[in-house]
Parts: structure tokens; C-alpha cells; sequence
């Protein structure tokens, strides 16, 4: 398991697993999180977003395919590294990263820096914000907002160093593991894969 | 901050002025990001804290679906809604739609307080008057236009969980016109066939055994993009089991892209593939013989019928390949019985609707797929005797929309009646002059079977138009009095008792006091009927008939229900097939019938679109430079109600208008030009032009556009005129067998901007 990242130590290694043709597009999760994190009424305003990616196959028949994006929570974040004020930090103990709205100066280069475009500026925050992988939930026992509404169970989060948690099987189970802009050298959490149930 | 987007703190911020109800909540709002004070940063500190709140259950009024939701409030304002897990329509999800219901709540576009018109209709001219004033109105109105015309002069349209009360009140009123558009506007064709094959229909909660299915053979009903909870989890939960999909739709929707086979068929001509399939099943043997035999009626005679509809037959008419329809049908067949073939659920298409589904129908009994595992399971009542609910005497006077024995539609139910036949009744002023309409949470002018321009001026031909709804929708908007609904998160109902595959009761109960001066429909339908010395059949409120259970369920049952907000009944069979229970069929010949006897009669008096086997007759076609008007639902909206939602307008604003390339190729047009629709029959002109989407994923010939879109009405200030309503540019059609309309006829002109 080789994708797995090792490069930073961490108690829990927090991941998302998408199962990547579960994914109705319903777009159920991009509502869970802009309504219980007060992410702001606007476009371009969200911490999670499905896309619609239509393609052709080898006959020329058109094709669609549903990819969730959200923060990959990198174990090497360009956003973290970039931040003048260390507002953006990275979570020793699980690796989160989140912002500190009341050091960030809304310089934006985090924004900028991410290859995933995951972070958005709040302006009633005065401050940059993103997903925190629901960090006040699940610090309460509770799944993320996504991975609970999730109609098609495409989501799933929890600890990949805790050999039975449902996201080290499904890594363990499946047929196909990718990760976006690995070339980039962020060293990614969230995770793509099918499964053969 | 601009008003036209708006989120919820944002409105609770602008309601303090104006509501002491909410101000309360807001100086205590918490936010897990506006929790810690200037002080002293810890880095992070603020995202340990997470305050779930107050739970009170309820069920979702987003769409018709009516999911399990849990709703979280803190400090008197609701935070969040979620799935209930224990409830069997979500199992702990919602969708989009469901978890953007509090943005309708919060919403200053709603209607606040019970109006008065007082400019032209449609103006949008009201004035706020008290509860007394606006019962008294239409007492005032309605009782000369009764003593005139009789109270069947009243027409009620009714859509949500506050139907009984309006049902009650035309009732009382003496008028048999009561209508539930969800008949003739949407499934009715499809309840039609079902019943007379099986005795039974589909029903609103469907059931189709997905999750445990080998093969799903769609006819267009995109699971995946409609989004009701619990089939888009089974749609996508059987395929993640390995089933087969064969989807046969002109467009590409989101569930056809999951296809083992996407069937892109010439529009209009599913039932011949149906045929063909049946044709290679029972010409190559393969029909579930000991099903047929033991429980189905008319066998012999489908054989015959069948004859002529061979594969190659088919293939001309669909477009599909004849070699592929074998392919199928033996594929199909090799898994049964634990396959379904299932027909749209908006079965109002072509006008052959009944007939079309017929032969889906006939073709899960061919392959016995009743009552057991991944075909059709059973459903069965909740195990409980409720007290009777008395209803005012049927009324004496005719309908006027066509249903019912005797009528032209003599199979149409009367408890659901056509919507379209009351339309063109209050157009035509036939069979009797329609002169007031009740609209409870209906909105025609964005979607009927008679087209804008017909609703138009049918509402010309009204004296009195009553509305009871939540906000302003098109037609609200010339309604003469306005009662406001409170929203589901505010008002109680009646316990919601549904038979499934696992029987249950859920509940509604108020998270919050209602925003706004809103009463439930209970209390506006009594508050009318009192004018008229009629409330007495206003006798028990939905709290006091939640509080009734107790007297059906035990004490640990009622517990149940008021912890988990849900009760099961579990023992239950939804297989007898699969378990050697001998099945019932409500059709007259209590078998499944491949051969309706019902039909005999109708079919030697008016032909062949009443054949007790279904015939199949060419689609009409649009003219050379015409395209065929399809539209479907988008996973992002329901109905025409949501389009004022700020959330889901960021999810959808707008209406593409999707069109084959080889079409743009020959019009000259390229992916992302501007158009007009206009309707080749009326010549009329969309509102304002459209962005073309070019893709292959449309049938040639045709032209799609999400529905719901395009309102007129000024009081959505964020919906307004967002997108195109396609009901400009359907046809008028009818169903001749269910009465249900047929919207696919229509045909357009796409013209450049």
C-alpha cells in the first residue's frame, strides 16, 4: 500500500475515501457543509463541491463521471507554507489542516498556492476559511456533515492507521486507488477508489 | 451583501428589526467560529467545540418524498437538518434539497401574513389584513358564486401533507372537485397500467427491489437525478452489487451514465422495444413459465399478439439495434426472476402512457419477478386499527374534470381527479362554469397539461382565487386572498403512517415557532370553514391526533415513536413469491393480466389505444426544422418550488438548452451560442435566450431543458426569471385511458439570440 502516505508521523491518519462510482452528483454534501458551517451565500463560496466531468469513451459514446473535491488535508501543504502569519497550520496529532481566522490577515497566498482551489475567502470571517475534515464533529463523536448526508455512501472518513475502520478496508478492498495532483508533491488525503463488492 | 443572496445568519441579522420571535436566538447565536472572543488565540481551539443542539423530529416537505429528518436547534434557531437514520425512506441521508429546508425558513421572500389583493391580478398588489378579514373574504366571495353556479363551482388543487384539510373543507363545501396533481400531471398513466396488470400500483414510495436486484431494466426514470433518498441509495447499492442496468432514455441523465446498456431510443417509442423484448422472450422461450402459469391471465393470447413485433420490427422503430434487443431480453431473462423492468415515474409523455407501461408491466410478469428479492416487492400496511375518519357525504354534483364512472375517463380515481380536465373545465366553462379555484401548495402556471398561455386565461375565467402556500410561487402571485402556510419546521401534522416494504408511523413536530404570522393548513381550512358554519368536521387538530396514537399504541411503542421519531412494524413478508405465499391480485380477474378484460368494451367502441394488449402507433413527429421539447428533473431542484432557495439556485440558475451536435451542425450553431425556444404551434418566444449545450448526450431531434425554471413572479427576488419554464412549449395532449396529460409532443423552434 504504497500510496498510503509515511512521510509524517502523525497518532491518527485521517483520511476521506471516495468510492468514486457511488457518486450520484446530487450534490447533497456541498449543502451539508455550507449550512452547518455558515459558509457564505455566494459562488465560488464552499469548502466541498461536486464536479460533473463529461468525457467520451472509445466508441465516441459520451460519458460523465462525478468527482468530489474538498481540502486533501496534504501532508505537504503548499498553503501551510506559504502563510505569512501561520494562520494555516497543519495538526500534529491527525494532520488536519485548518486556518486560525483571528491570525490570518487575508493575504490570499493560500489560496493561491493550493492545487486543489479549497479555500475561499469569508468575508464576514475577514479571513480565509476551508473544510477542517469536520473537525468539530468529529472531535464530538460525529461523522463529517458530508460523509453523513452522503445519499449515494460514495463518502467515508476515518483513521487509516486503525486497521478496521471502513476506510483502511476499502483501501485494503480496492481495485483502484488514485489521488489528485500527486506530481505536485502535496502528498494528498483524500482518496479516489473503486471497489468489487 | 446583496439581498439576492443571502444566507441564514444574514437574514437573522436583517429580522431583528422586525421579529422579537427570533431575537432571542440571535443574540445567542453560536458558531463554532465566532465562539472564542479576541482574547487569547489558542491556534485551532475553536473547532473542538461542536453544540448539536435541541433535536426535534420531523419529516422532510422538500419534495413528495417525505424522508426521516432530524432537526437541530440552538438557542430557538434551527442549525441543521439531518437524515433520520431509522427512517426506511432515507436511512440517515438527504439530499440537496432536503438539507436546504431551513433556507426555506428563513427566507424574507415568504409569505409573511395573511393578503388581500388590491391591485390587477398578477400585480403583485396585497394588503396585509388579519386572519378574521381574510376567512370573512372569502365567505364573502365564495358564497354568491356557490348560490350562483353550486358549490361544484369550487375547484380545490391540493399538494402536501396539509391535503386532507382542503380535502375536507371542497368536501364539506358540497364540491366534488377536489385534485391531486401527482395523478394526471405525473404518475397517473403509470398507476393506471400497473393496477389493471397486477391489481395494484406502483405507489408514490416505489417498489422496486433495487438493492437486491441482478438486473434493472429503466425505461427513463433517472434514479440518480431525481433523488428520492432511498432508490437513489438502492440504484446505486445494486449496481455496487453488480447488477446489469440496461437504460433506455434519448438523453444521457445521470443514472444512464451508470449503464451496462444505455439505449438512446427514438422518442416516443419505448413501448416497441418493450414489444420487441417480449416478442424474443416468448419467442425464445424464456418467460418464467411457472409464474405465467400459476398466476398470470391471458398468456395465450399475448402469444398471438406478439407475433408481429419482432426485434428487427422494433429495431426500426427505436433506433435500436435488433441484435442488441435479443441480446437483452436473453440477458434480462438468465436472471430472472430477480430482475425488474421499471417504467418513468412522470409517465405523461406521449399520450400512449398506459399502454407503454402496460407492456413494462407485462414484461416483469413474464419474467415472475412479483413479489420476490430484486424484482417488485410487496407492500404491507401498518398492523394497526386507526379510528375511522368521518368525511362529509360524497357531493351530488358531476365533476367536472372528466373522472369517475359514466364520465369520459371512467377509470380516472376520483380521490386524485385530472387536473387537466378542471383546467380545460375552467377554460371552457364545460361541463359547468369553474369559478373559484383553492390552490394548497399547486402551482399551474408552472406546469399543467393546457400550457401557460391556457392558465392564463383560465384564471380570467375565475371570480375567486384562494391560496394556502408557504411562499409566492407564479400562480400565488394572482391569487385574490393568500393564506400563509408555516413551513414544515414550524407547524405540526398528522402522524405520517406509510405501507412499505417495513411499515411505519414517523412524526412531525414544530422545531421552532412559526417566523412569520403563518398558521398550518389545520387551522386555515377550520378558519375558513367557520365562516360557513362548517368547522365542525374540523375536530381534532394534528397535535391532538399525534397525541391520539396513544391510543393504538402501546406505551413502549409511543416511546419508540417519540425518541426515535420513527416506528416500525418489521414483522412482515414483502416476498410472498420467493416463500410459497400465494399472492393477491385486485384485478378483476384476480390473475396478473397479460390480456385486460377490462378493456374489451372500450377498445371495440374506440379502437386500438384501448387494445387489451398494448398496439403500438408511431409517435407524431416534429416538422424538418422543428425539435421534440423533452425536460426532467434535475438533482438540484423540486418541482418549481425551489427555484427561490438560495442554496440550490448556486447549485442551478439556469436552463441549458441541450442539443444533439449533428443538429447544430446543420443549424450553425456551436456549444455555448445563445437561443430562443418558440413554440412551433403558438409561436411563442422564450421570455430571454438560453446558453446551447452541444453534446451527443441528446437524441437528435430533440431538445431537453431541466424543469421547474423561468417563474414570473417579482416576489422571488432570487429566482425571478432564472431559467426557462418549459410548460411554454408542451403539448396538450391526453392519455386516452388514465385521462393523464401528455407533455412530448410539443415541439420548438431553437432560433439564434
Amino acid at each position: 500500500m504504497s500510496l498510503i502516505n509515511k512521510k509524517i508521523k502523525k497518532d491518527k491518519n485521517l483520511a476521506m475515501v471516495i468510492v468514486g462510482d457511488r457518486c450520484v452528483g446530487c450534490d447533497a454534501c456541498y449543502v451539508a457543509c455550507k449550512t452547518d458551517w455558515d459558509v457564505p451565500a455566494l459562488k465560488g463560496a464552499y469548502r466541498t463541491k461536486v464536479f460533473e466531468v463529461e468525457g467520451e469513451d472509445i466508441h465516441k459514446n459520451p460519458t460523465i463521471s462525478f468527482l468530489p473535491t474538498l481540502c486533501n488535508h496534504c501532508d505537504s501543504a503548499p498553503c501551510v507554507d506559504v502563510c505569512p502569519t501561520g494562520a494555516s497550520f497543519k495538526r500534529d496529532e491527525d494532520g488536519i489542516v485548518l486556518v486560525e481566522p483571528e491570525m490570518c490577515i487575508g493575504c490570499k497566498a493560500c489560496m493561491v498556492a493550493c492545487p486543489y482551489d479549497a479555500r475561499y475567502y469569508n468575508e464576514e470571517l475577514e479571513a480565509v476559511d476551508k473544510c477542517t475534515f469536520c473537525l468539530p464533529r468529529i472531535s464530538n463523536g460525529l461523522d463529517p456533515a458530508c460523509v453523513t448526508t452522503c445519499v449515494g455512501e460514495s463518502r467515508n472518513f476515518g483513521d487509516l492507521n486503525d486497521k478496521d475502520s471502513n476506510v483502511a478496508k476499502l483501501l485494503r478492498d480496492a481495485t483502484s486507488i488514485a489521488k489528485l495532483k500527486e506530481d505536485e508533491g502535496t502528498s494528498p488525503n483524500v482518496y479516489y477508489v473503486t471497489v468489487n463488492y | 451583501m446583496s439581498r439576492h443572496n443571502i444566507s441564514r445568519r444574514g437574514f437573522l441579522k436583517l429580522a431583528t428589526a422586525s421579529s422579537v420571535a427570533i431575537t432571542a436566538g440571535i443574540t445567542g447565536l453560536p458558531s463554532p467560529l465566532r465562539a472564542s472572543s479576541k482574547k487569547e488565540v489558542k491556534k485551532g481551539a475553536r473547532f473542538l467545540k461542536y453544540d448539536r443542539g435541541v433535536k426535534t423530529t420531523n419529516f422532510c416537505e422538500m419534495c413528495f418524498w417525505n424522508c426521516g429528518v432530524n432537526v437541530y436547534t440552538r438557542n430557538g434557531v434551527i442549525h441543521k437538518l439531518e437524515g433520520n437514520k431509522l427512517n426506511p425512506n432515507n436511512r440517515g441521508h438527504l439530499c440537496a434539497k432536503g438539507n436546504a429546508g431551513i433556507q426555506s425558513t428563513y427566507d424574507a421572500d415568504r409569505v409573511q401574513s395573511p393578503l388581500i389583493r388590491t391591485g390587477n391580478r398578477g400585480e403583485g398588489k396585497f394588503k396585509k389584513v388579519s386572519w378574521e378579514e381574510a376567512y370573512k373574504y372569502v365567505h364573502k366571495k365564495l358564497n354568491p358564486l356557490i348560490d350562483e353556479y353550486g358549490p361544484e363551482t369550487l375547484a380545490t388543487f391540493m399538494h402536501g401533507t396539509g391535503e386532507p384539510y382542503p380535502h375536507m373543507l371542497t368536501l364539506a363545501l358540497g364540491s366534488p372537485n377536489i385534485t391531486i396533481p401527482a395523478y394526471s400531471q405525473c404518475l397517473g398513466s403509470r398507476e393506471m397500467a400497473w393496477a389493471l396488470t397486477f391489481g395494484t400500483g406502483v405507489s408514490g414510495h416505489e417498489t422496486y427491489d433495487m438493492a437486491n436486484s441482478k438486473h434493472m431494466m429503466i425505461f427513463g426514470r433517472n434514479f440518480a437525478g431525481s433523488v428520492q433518498v432511498r432508490e437513489t441509495e438502492d440504484f446505486a447499492e445494486g449496481l455496487a452489487r453488480g447488477a446489469k442496468l440496461t437504460y433506455i432514455d434519448p438523453r444521457q441523465s445521470e443514472s444512464a451514465v451508470r449503464a451496462t446498456d444505455w439505449l438512446q431510443i427514438n422518442p416516443g417509442t419505448d413501448m416497441a422495444l418493450a414489444l420487441g423484448f417480449i416478442h424474443v422472450i416468448i419467442r425464445d422461450n424464456l418467460a418464467n413459465m411457472d409464474f405465467v402459469r400459476k398466476y398470470c391471465y391471458g398468456y395465450n393470447e399475448l402469444t398471438e399478439h406478439m407475433k408481429k413485433y419482432s426485434p428487427q420490427w422494433a429495431s426500426k422503430k427505436t433506433g435500436i439495434d435488433a441484435k442488441t434487443i435479443e441480446r437483452i431480453a436473453w440477458e434480462f431473462a438468465k436472471d430472472a426472476p430477480n430482475v425488474v423492468a421499471i417504467p418513468a415515474r412522470r409517465h405523461t409523455r406521449y399520450g400512449n402512457d398506459t399502454q407503454t407501461v402496460r407492456a413494462i408491466a407485462i414484461l416483469n410478469a413474464l419474467m415472475g419477478s412479483w413479489g420476490v428479492p430484486g424484482g417488485i416487492f410487496i407492500r404491507n400496511k401498518v398492523p394497526l386499527n386507526f379510528p375511522k375518519e368521518e368525511l362529509p357525504d360524497a357531493p351530488d354534483a358531476r365533476r367536472a374534470d372528466g373522472a369517475g364512472k359514466g364520465e369520459k375517463y371512467p377509470l380516472a380515481p376520483i380521490t386524485l381527479g385530472r387536473t387537466n380536465g378542471i383546467y380545460k373545465a375552467t377554460l371552457t366553462k364545460k361541463p359547468y362554469p369553474i369559478k373559484a379555484w383553492l390552490l394548497y401548495g399547486t402551482n399551474p402556471l408552472s406546469h399543467s397539461s393546457i400550457g401557460v398561455n391556457g392558465i392564463y386565461k383560465a384564471l380570467d375565467n375565475l371570480d375567486l382565487i384562494i391560496a394556502i402556500d408557504t411562499q409566492f410561487s407564479d400562480t400565488v402571485m394572482y391569487a385574490d386572498v393568500i393564506f400563509p402556510e408555516s413551513t414544515y419546521l414550524e407547524r405540526y401534522d398528522a402522524p405520517f403512517v406509510q405501507k412499505d416494504k417495513t411499515p411505519f408511523i414517523t412524526l412531525r413536530k414544530p422545531a421552532i415557532k412559526p417566523i412569520y404570522d403563518t398558521k398550518g393548513c389545520f387551522d386555515i381550512c377550520k378558519g375558513i370553514a367557520k365562516e360557513f358554519e362548517l368547522d365542525d368536521w374540523f375536530e381534532k387538530s394534528p397535535k391532538e391526533q399525534v397525541e391520539e396514537l396513544s391510543q393504538v399504541l402501546s406505551e413502549e411503542q409511543m416511546k419508540t415513536l417519540e425518541k426515535d421519531g420513527v416506528l416500525l412494524f418489521e414483522d412482515v413478508n414483502p416476498y410472498p413469491c420467493a416463500s410459497g405465499v400465494t399472492p393477491d391480485f385486485a384485478t378483476s380477474t384476480g390473475k396478473v393480466q397479460l390480456y385486460v378484460k377490462d378493456l374489451e368494451e372500450m377498445y371495440k367502441k374506440q379502437g386500438d389505444e384501448f387494445s387489451p394488449m398494448p398496439i403500438f402507433k408511431d409517435p407524431v413527429m416534429p416538422a424538418k426544422d422543428e425539435f421534440r421539447m423533452l425536460f426532467g428533473r434535475t438533482p438540484h431542484h423540486s418541482h418549481a418550488r425551489s427555484q427561490n432557495n438560495w442554496i440550490l439556485l448556486e447549485l442551478q440558475d439556469d436552463t441549458p438548452v441541450w442539443m444533439n451536435p449533428k443538429d447544430a451542425k446543420k443549424m450553425g450553431y456551436k456549444d455555448g451560442d445563445m437561443v430562443y425556444l418558440v413554440n412551433a404551434k403558438t409561436g411563442h418566444k422564450s421570455d430571454h435566450s438560453e446558453r446551447l449545450k452541444v453534446t451527443n448526450r441528446i437524441k437528435e431531434g430533440a431538445v431537453f431543458i431541466h424543469h421547474g425554471f423561468g417563474h414570473t413572479t417579482k416576489a422571488w427576488t432570487r429566482g425571478y426569471e432564472k431559467g426557462t419554464k418549459e410548460n411554454w412549449f408542451v403539448s396538450d395532449g391526453v392519455d386516452p385511458i388514465s385521462g393523464a396529460a401528455a407533455f412530448h409532443n410539443g415541439f420548438v423552434k431553437v432560433v439564434r439570440a
